[in-house]
């Protein structure tokens, strides 16, 4: 009983934190970048003079003041 | 020139069409020539609800490809000679839309008319792309739940990136309707509350629709909700017609309902 009063989150409240994640992690990952697939399009080219590439993943990572994209170029298996 | 407004949700299921059909007669309601177009390709349903599925003799595509005048596939309403509606076609798929059709039919549609209302597909796919192209404003629906709302911040970062306005240079004006609100699940901390619905989305509100039963019942009979002066989604949608149609309507508190301000009322009596 004292748990549910005191203890317990509503679940309108778990809903607002797990949404405000989310939508923070998709906004990062499409929206703010609309020339992502002229880029990664761009830095497979570039690699591929090197070696054959797979594909290209690109993702904003943020911790406080500190943004960076992490890129990764996949390449092809060897053999 | 009239306004274009796409109503955008991005899931399906949360009452697009059931708004588009609802603002649009509210819109007429006031007064003001508006046409609802369904861009729904493949999954007509606005003539439906509108109650004029017998009488659409051609669609919005057959129009886009010169087999019909606009004239001639446009359907008065029945009840508001100042609106009328363009069906979605059935048979084709989405794929038929290109920027420069759609463009030609916007463009004529909106020489005719104040309002141009367009119920856009769910989803985020080339449906949808088209229907926001060469909108003015948007009209975002959600419901209080988070598959509703994430899927509509998605739909909103499509509509800032590709809608021709914002190529140009301009910003689409994006307004939102928060849908079947449950006063009850709110008030227990079971639902989210519209102020933080819009904190996550942050855009600016338009209208709470409260959740009623009788939008079924009147989707059943063809008669939008609307026309029912008693019911409170019904009176919902009138206020956000008004707003729609520049008139200063307070936003009403749905969360609480009338019947626990009438029990909080007698409370204090007793």
């Amino acid at each position: 009983m004292f748990m549910d009063w005191f203890g317990k989150k509503k679940s309108a409240t778990i809903a607002k934190d797990r949404l405000t994640i989310a939508i923070m992690s998709d906004r990062a990952s499409t929206g703010e970048f609309p020339f992502m697939e002229q880029m990664k399009a761009e830095i497979v080219e570039v690699v591929k003079k090197y070696v054959g590439v797979r594909g290209v993943r690109v993702k904003k990572e943020i911790e406080g003041d500190w943004e960076a994209l992490s890129i990764d170029v996949e390449l092809e298996p060897r053999g | 020139m009239g306004i274009v407004i796409a109503v955008i949700s991005g899931k399906g299921g949360v009452g697009k069409t059931t708004a588009t059909a609802n603002l649009g007669l509210g819109i007429a309601m006031n007064d003001r020539k508006c046409v609802v177009v369904d861009f729904d390709i493949g999954q007509r349903n606005l003539d439906m609800i509108l109650g004029l599925e017998n009488r659409v003799v051609y669609d919005m595509v057959q129009v886009m490809d010169g087999e019909a005048t606009v004239q001639q596939a446009l359907i008065k309403s029945k009840g508001n000679e100042n609106l009328h509606f363009l069906a979605a076609s059935q048979s084709k798929d989405k794929t038929v839309l290109n920027s420069q059709k759609v463009k030609k039919l916007i463009d004529t549609l909106s020489e005719q008319y104040e309002y141009v209302i367009l119920d856009s597909p769910a989803g985020i796919e080339s449906g949808f792309e088209h229907t926001i192209e060469f909108a003015d404003a948007a009209i975002v629906i959600v419901n209080p739940e988070v598959s509703s709302i994430r899927d509509a911040d998605r739909a909103i970062g499509i509509l800032d990136s590709k809608s021709q306005k914002v190529k140009d240079g301009g910003e689409v004006e994006k307004r939102l309707i928060i849908n079947r609100i449950a006063p009850d699940m709110v008030k227990r901390g079971e639902m989210l509350r519209s102020e933080d619905i819009l904190d996550i989305l942050n855009i600016q509100l338009i209208g709470k629709v409260p959740e009623d039963r009788g939008v079924i019942d009147a989707s059943n009979q063809g008669k939008p909700i609307i026309l029912d002066k008693k019911s409170i989604a019904g009176q919902a949608y009138q206020r956000i017609a008004a707003r729609l149609c520049g008139h200063q309507v307070e936003m009403k508190d749905v969360e609480i309902s009338d019947e626990s301000l009438f029990k909080k009322l007698t409370g204090i009596f007793k």
